[in-house]
């Protein structure tokens, strides 16, 4: 596993104050609301968080993708770069190129009409100015890294002739086809069996410790994210709750929410016949948020203060923050 | 005789100008009064089939499925009889499984009308004791189901199927489109319901870590073919099957260790050319030469456990693959076959 290299780490992504409002029919609603975080060369990423909580709509900033009339402060530094000011035409240059992505479903981020070969190499000719031949050849060079039997033969095929594993990792050969540093990896393997799942998590984990890829995944499953993240960053009702290292964060939760995250899911090692504990309530909409820290109206900590103040991310530990002043579930040294 | 029992159940969909599927390949099921019997299986295996077959959505081609004593024939034109609306449904989505533009009251009202279940004056609070039931406020009523989140909608879903007074609930991946702390509430809503009310659930999910939480007892499908029945807490300590094991070994845990799942090799074969033999052998990796040529049946193996397997003969201790068999190929060589060209 190539995690926690050698080599020393360089930041190559930067998020900060970012915060995201989007015009609704009532109005501008906040998303994101203030969310930081740094990704560095060669690892794995992790945001999560369930539907609602602004995981998504925060890396569509990113590569400017948000919907018209979005309201977007803070700033994304890449390479030295505001990807958050780019105009329209450097950030073609960005996405796609240096920055890529993988969405949920591989059954619509395909295009069922055309051949793989034309989506493998369509793109690459444009961004890299490459011959049709050389384009062809790195597209089966890139059906061979992301493990297609007989990457010749699929070029010639359309999507729905391969299973929802194979599409993905199709969807994956696109994205990686002009070599970027960054992929998003949106709910990657949501939509996949657990058996295909694992494959993708391999063929993701390789990809990273073999051509330093930096990854960041987006996902609401903590047991993707215990398996393959570095780095893990939980978002709540548009705000970063907890983040710090994928093992520390998982194995000692310290914001209420991760833990009862965690303790909502299924384990396969927990004893039988145990019941799921489950969070009281449903999270907020963008529209209502409470007051104070969003999570108060669920959190079995709550004191007076955290329905008046919202809590700061705050340095707790090496790498580890938190959003939770109370923090009740601090280990007593 | 248990309350819905699915005997050797076959179900086969005909193509124009292709060769039919057998999506169900003789399947056996049986679910009694206060049990969770979980159906567990991945895309394609047949297990949303067998659940239409099971409540007479769909037609078997072969086999029986016997609700309550009688036979239980396929829905045509005519309305339901009675007796065979004891036996429910619940679907995956709430978001297109409820009315949009019907109050909730009156879609869990409807099966006490046409039912003649309660009478109208009673109705208001029926549908209230139901509410409460699946952990709503009364109020629910009045709304719509816009108003609510996945979560609250599928708890709508399964009160409006408990508004027929049904004996056996199908549920139908009721929790895969709910976020994980709504999972756990469902889930657990579901277990209470069935210890509380009596009703047998046969439940089907393709996630075999939420099910242990709920089943008593799991039927894992494979192609069409239910290839280990047992007590939930016996399958899951020494899964028998060779995909039951992968299953297992498949799902990531989220204990921060750093721990990648295993891949099974290969993918589900087109159920409308199974392999010959046993179904799982292309993926097996303790395939020996019986089961390319021989279909192995499903054996009583112990007390309450069934498996469909050659490794394992009548009688057999239930331990798993990994713990006596040899592995004739590396666990993970088929799916990274293309490595070394």
């Amino acid at each position: 596993m190539g995690r926690q290299g050698t080599q020393a780490l360089k930041t190559l992504l930067s998020v900060q104050g970012l915060r995201i409002r989007l015009p609704t029919a009532a109005g501008l609603v906040t998303v994101v609301d203030g969310i930081d975080y740094e990704v560095e060369a060669g690892q794995v990423f992790g945001i999560a968080g369930e539907s609602g909580s602004g995981k998504t709509i925060s890396v569509l900033a990113l590569l400017g993708l948000l919907p018209d009339g979005a309201h977007v402060e803070g700033r994304a530094m890449f390479d030295g770069r505001d990807l958050l000011q780019l105009n329209r035409r450097s950030m073609r240059d960005v996405r796609g190129v240096e920055i890529a992505m993988v969405f949920q479903d591989p059954m619509t981020s395909l295009h069922p009409m055309m051949t793989i070969e034309r989506q493998l190499t369509e793109h690459v000719r444009y961004h890299l100015g490459v011959s049709e031949s050389k384009a062809r050849e790195r597209a089966v060079e890139l059906l061979r890294e992301v493990r297609i039997p007989d990457p010749a033969g699929a070029l010639a095929a359309y999507p729905h002739q391969f299973s929802g594993g194979m599409r993905q990792r199709i969807a994956i050969a696109i994205a990686l086809a002009c070599r970027p540093r960054v992929l998003i990896a949106d709910e990657p393997t949501t939509a996949l069996d657990v058996t295909v799942q694992a494959g993708i998590l391999h063929l993701l984990d390789s990809l990273r410790s073999q051509s330093g890829l930096s990854v960041l995944m987006i996902t609401h499953d903590l047991g993707v994210m215990s398996s393959i993240a570095d780095w893990l960053t939980v978002m709540y009702a548009g705000r970063v709750v907890e983040s710090g290292r994928t093992g520390d964060v998982l194995g000692h939760p310290r914001h209420p929410y991760t833990a009862g995250l965690l303790a909502a899911l299924p384990h396969p090692e927990a004893a039988e016949d145990t019941a799921l504990r489950s969070i009281p309530g449903a999270p907020p909409s963008p529209q209502s948020r409470p007051d104070g820290c969003p999570f108060h109206p669920r959190c079995p900590y709550v004191q007076d203060s955290c329905r008046r103040d919202v809590p700061a991310l705050a340095s707790i530990d090496a790498g580890r923050r938190l959003a939770c002043p109370i923090d009740p579930l601090a280990v007593a040294v | 005789m248990s309350l819905l029992e699915l005997r050797d159940v076959e179900v086969e969909y005909r193509r124009a100008g292709r060769a039919p599927v057998r999506a169900v390949a003789g399947a056996s099921l049986a679910v009694e009064a206060g049990q969770v019997v979980g159906l567990v299986g991945e895309t394609g295996c047949g297990k949303s089939t067998l659940a239409r077959a099971a409540v007479g959505l769909q037609a078997t081609t072969a086999g029986s499925v016997w609700f309550e004593g009688r036979r239980l024939l396929p829905l045509r034109r005519r309305a339901r009889s009675r007796r065979d609306a004891r036996l429910q449904m619940v679907f995956q989505n709430p978001f297109s499984s409820l009315n949009p533009r019907r109050r909730v009251g009156q879609q869990i009202a409807d099966a006490m009308g046409i039912l003649g279940l309660v009478p109208a004056g009673r109705r208001s609070a029926r549908v209230a004791e139901l509410l409460d039931q699946v952990g709503l406020p009364a109020i629910a009523a009045q709304r719509f189901p816009h108003q609510y989140s996945g979560g609250q909608r599928q708890r709508i879903a399964i009160a409006r199927a408990l508004a027929a007074e049904p004996s056996v609930i199908v549920l139908d991946e009721p929790l895969s489109s709910l976020d994980a702390s709504a999972q756990a509430q469902v889930a657990n809503l579901l277990k209470g319901l069935a210890r509380e009310l009596h009703v047998g659930l046969l439940l089907i999910s393709h996630d075999l870590a939420i099910v242990r939480h709920i089943a008593d007892v799991v039927a894992v499908m494979y192609l069409g073919l239910v290839v280990e029945t047992a007590p939930t807490r016996r399958l899951w300590r020494s899964p028998m099957h060779p995909y039951t094991e992968a299953l297992i070994e498949a799902i990531p845990r989220a204990d921060g260790s750093g721990w990648l799942p295993e891949a099974l090799p290969g993918e589900v074969p087109d159920p409308a050319q199974p392999p010959a033999g046993c179904r799982f052998h292309p993926r097996c990796p303790y395939a020996f030469d019986r089961c390319r040529t021989e279909s192995p049946p499903l054996i009583d193996v112990a007390q309450g456990r069934g498996v469909a397997c050659w490794l394992h003969s009548p009688g057999a201790e239930e331990k798993s693959p990994s713990v006596f068999a040899t592995r004739t190929r590396a666990a993970s060589a088929v799916g990274d076959q293309v490595d070394g060209v």
